[in-house]
């Protein structure tokens, strides 16, 4: 995929430097359509191919601890204790290991992608421009929508007395997942030095 | 006024260096694997690559083509 757009840049810069030494190639028709395709539809190919390929890159999670202030929440993932819930999720692949943090943290919404590259973006401007905060948080609080997205319907969460019980506010957000007492181990990345870590067989 | 004055070479010529500038950014953009590649691409390569399509598109509107005995 990366190879292949690679080669379609390269192919369109080679047409645009064509027409960029010699401007004038473009008197018959079909010299036209060459100049219609190399500064216009192979351009839009480009950039179309070009943010496919960042947005699916940014569903990684080696993309989502490259930055500095997420590292320790990627360790977070080693972490030997069947209380923490990110760890337990990735350690026991019940999410993806390669987009772990997508797979919890991702908006699954018709714009939802797109809101989580802005969030992502205004992230970068603190990091570079402003300054980060002290504290990482996520902007209006873990919705239980996320952890539904695979739970919700699933047996083994259906079947539990006490979900049952509270299902309704599970399912409105009024009760939280993981500030209600109930499965509140989440990344817990200022306790990670008083911690054992499991390390995968290589 | 300007635009009308201006060639189709002269374009030309500035669509396709903004296109060259924006895709050199693109491929530098796809080949650094971090958040700000992401800042590369979307603010530098597609604003670039976006300037040389609509330049291209403006040319095709306002240009003065050479006539017909004077190109090459």
């Amino acid at each position: 995929m990366l190879g292949t757009l690679i080669a379609l840049i390269v192919l369109t810069m080679v047409l645009a430097i064509v027409f960029l030494v010699r401007p004038t190639v473009t008197v018959s028709p079909r010299e036209k359509i060459l100049a219609f395709m190399a500064l216009f539809i192979l351009p839009g190919l480009c950039v179309g191919g070009g943010m496919a390929t960042h947005m699916q890159r940014s569903e990684q999670t080696r993309f989502c601890i490259s930055c500095h202030a997420m590292t320790p929440y990627g360790e977070s993932l080693y972490v030997d204790d069947r209380q923490y819930i990110p760890a337990a999720h990735f350690q026991n692949h019940r999410i993806p290991v390669e987009t772990a943090c997508y797979a919890c943290h991702a908006d699954y919404t018709i714009y939802g992608p797109l809101k989580d590259k802005l969030q992502g973006i205004i992230r970068i401007y603190m990091q570079y421009v402003s300054s980060p905060p002290q504290m990482i948080s996520i902007r209006g609080g873990y919705s239980n929508l996320q952890c539904l997205h695979c739970h919700g319907g699933a047996r083994s969460f259906e079947a539990d007395p006490i979900h049952q019980a509270i299902m309704d506010t599970l399912k409105s957000n009024q009760t939280s997942c993981i500030s209600s007492g109930c499965h509140d181990t989440v990344h817990n990345v200022a306790a990670l030095s008083q911690v054992k870590f499991w390390r995968p067989v290589q | 006024m300007i635009l009308r004055a201006t060639g189709i070479k002269q374009f030309f010529r500035v669509s396709s260096a903004l296109i060259i500038l924006g895709l050199a950014a693109e491929i530098l953009s796809l080949l650094w694997f971090h958040p700000l590649a992401f800042v590369l691409f979307a603010f530098v390569g597609v604003s670039l690559i976006g300037l040389g399509i609509l330049v291209y598109l403006v040319s095709l509107v306002f240009a003065v083509f050479p006539p017909a005995g004077n190109r090459g």
